[in-house]
């Protein structure tokens, strides 16, 4: 019983505070406590919703609905997330199993890590001179640092006593990193994956604006339009898509809890 | 189940020879800086022991002296820094399934349900077997000790004494000739304790295995054993007492007390172990 009310609070307060905020939004905008011409409320959700209501239509690059926007930086964001893991998985299992490998690769992952992703724009622009490309490899590199820490530290931190067993049974190497130490990380894999799908939803938006497609340079080509209202409209779609990518993990993480 | 029974009683199964197992220190490099030179740290050392086949050894000895090393080196899962380990006549270079372990945490795959537990063990010893034989294995062995109901079921959803249960099942499924426990019962309450000591005993009449079994309990080693290996402390811990215990079997739990016999060794082992406990306190 308790649960029940208390889950019904939650939701009454959160649509509540919701509601004031928008109010609030709405007064100062109205009064032109900010600035002048600041967008308000009801002219933000206008806006909100007559984007939603016809997501996918095609003018030219330059007007696009924002479904297609979605669309394309998802895309970017897929395929360069997905090569980073593709590599970071394998990479990490080896970082964490030999000291070679280990001390070998380690001071590029440190020296690479705190890098800024959009430093390596015209870098990607120069090799690929393709901003299609360059966007997939920008996100390439951005996904690739906490999927390989976490794996890497995962298969060095793990239980020694899985090993052990896998060791008394004879179990080959090529077994004992299928069957065990993989399985074994997979909290720290999505623990990993979660980070960088995050790091990497984040950066699309900053590279897409000197792309030229995408929700990111959406946001741009409002701001050279001056509306803002549209470019709040941006704000709410990437946040709330974010949001939906990182509960997934969240989804997943739970399947992949082997906690008490 | 049931292996060969005319094997020679009274044979060599398992020789230890001047064993001995040093840890050496990782060097860091900031180690060739500092003046401190203890690099490493000699567990055991001249280990000399020979267990018969199908008898029941325990190893009791005092916290730290290098027990459940001497038991790692055995299975192979260590190997050692001088002396030898012969099985059936043959100096052993590593881990195997002739050999089956039971680990004091029960070592349970989390992310494996009971039966696929042992059925990993089973593929990866009889990687020749097809699905349907390694499955009907596996609940044999399940069945055995009583959990094929819970064959389903995930680790963290079994009580302690289940899990040690899967544990040695996983053990016994892929048919050792020897099977090496490190404080199976330890973490156990005493009434699953005393149960699985019946079931062990009971598997081990059945299987004829070798069993090799480290507890910290002196009545634990007096109710199973018919040998009773005492180690000294640590560190260069040895073998400082083989005894052997002519009790009669099946031994009853309540009764056995009441043989002077049983109270003598008792004493034996107490003292013994008071004595090398006192030694390792007064080194720490
Ligand atoms: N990998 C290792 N590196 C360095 N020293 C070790 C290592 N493993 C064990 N030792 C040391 O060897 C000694 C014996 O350890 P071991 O675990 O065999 O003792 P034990 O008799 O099983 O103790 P307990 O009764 O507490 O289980 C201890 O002093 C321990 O610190
Ligand atoms: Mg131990």
């Amino acid at each position: 019983m308790n649960k029940v009310i208390s889950k019904r609070l939650t939701f009454v307060v959160t649509i509540l505070s919701l509601l004031i905020f928008i109010i609030i939004w709405q007064i100062i905008a109205q009064q032109g406590l900010l600035v002048k011409n600041f967008p308000g409320s009801f002219k933000t959700i206008n806006a909100l919703i007559w984007w939603v209501s016809d997501p996918f239509f095609d003018n030219g690059p330059n007007d696009l609905g924002i479904g297609f926007n979605l669309l394309i930086s998802l895309r970017r964001v897929l395929i360069g997330y997905s090569l980073a893991v593709l590599v970071a998985i394998p990479l990490g299992v080896l970082m964490g199993m030999s000291k070679l490998a280990q001390s070998s690769l380690n001071p590029y992952v440190q020296l690479l890590k705190p890098v800024s992703p959009l430093a390596w724009l015209p870098v990607g622009l120069f090799v690929f001179r393709n901003s299609e490309i360059t966007g997939i490899f920008v996100i390439f590199i951005t996904s690739i640092w906490p999927t390989l820490i976490n794996t890497a530290f995962g298969v060095a931190s793990i239980n020694p006593d899985y090993l052990r067993v896998s060791k008394s049974l004879g179990a080959s190497k090529s077994i004992t990193i299928r069957r065990v130490i993989l399985p074994a990380i997979m909290p720290n894999i999505l623990a990993g994956m979660r980070i960088s799908m995050g790091t990497a939803w984040l950066v699309i938006v900053a590279a897409e604006m000197l792309l030229g497609t995408g929700i990111g340079y959406f946001i741009w080509n409002e701001w050279n339009n001056l509306s803002l209202e549209n470019i709040f409209v941006a704000i709410i779609i990437i946040g709330f898509t974010g949001f939906i990518l990182d509960q997934l993990f969240g989804f997943l993480q739970d399947k992949f809890d082997y906690s008490i | 189940m049931q292996k060969d029974s005319n094997s020679k009683k009274n044979s060599t199964h398992l020789e230890l020879v001047k064993l001995g197992k040093i840890f050496f220190k990782e060097k860091k490099f900031f180690d060739l800086y500092s003046k401190h030179k203890k690099s490493s740290f000699e567990a055991i050392k001249n280990i000399n022991l020979k267990i018969e086949k199908n008898t029941f050894v325990s190893i009791i000895g005092p916290s730290g002296c290098g027990k459940s090393t001497l038991l790692n080196l055995i299975a192979g899962l260590q190997s050692p820094t001088s002396g030898k380990i012969i099985i059936d006549g043959l100096s052993i270079k590593g881990p195997g399934p002739d050999r089956g372990v039971i680990f004091q945490n029960y070592a349970l795959m989390p992310w494996l349900t009971t039966i696929q537990n042992i059925e990993f063990a089973l593929n990866t010893v009889f990687p020749e077997k097809t699905k349907p034989d390694i499955k009907e294995r596996a609940i044999n062995y399940l069945r055995m000790v009583g959990l094929e109901k819970a064959s389903n079921k995930f680790p963290k959803e079994l009580s302690g004494g289940m899990k040690q249960r899967v544990a040695i099942a996983r053990a016994l499924s892929i048919n050792p000739n020897m099977l090496l426990m490190d404080e199976p019962f330890g973490a156990l309450d005493a009434l699953t304790r005393s149960y699985l000591q019946e079931e062990l005993l009971s598997i081990w009449r059945k299987n004829k295995v070798t069993v090799v079994l480290i507890t910290h309990s002196i009545e634990e080693a007096l109710l199973l054993s018919d040998k009773i290996i005492l180690m000294s402390s640590g560190p260069s811990a040895t073998i400082s007492e083989e005894i052997s215990v002519d009790l009669d079997r099946p031994r009853d739990r309540q009764n056995i007390e009441q043989d002077p016999k049983y109270l003598k060794i008792k004493m034996r082992l107490e003292k013994h172990l008071l004595r090398e406990t006192r030694a390792v306190e007064e080194v720490t």
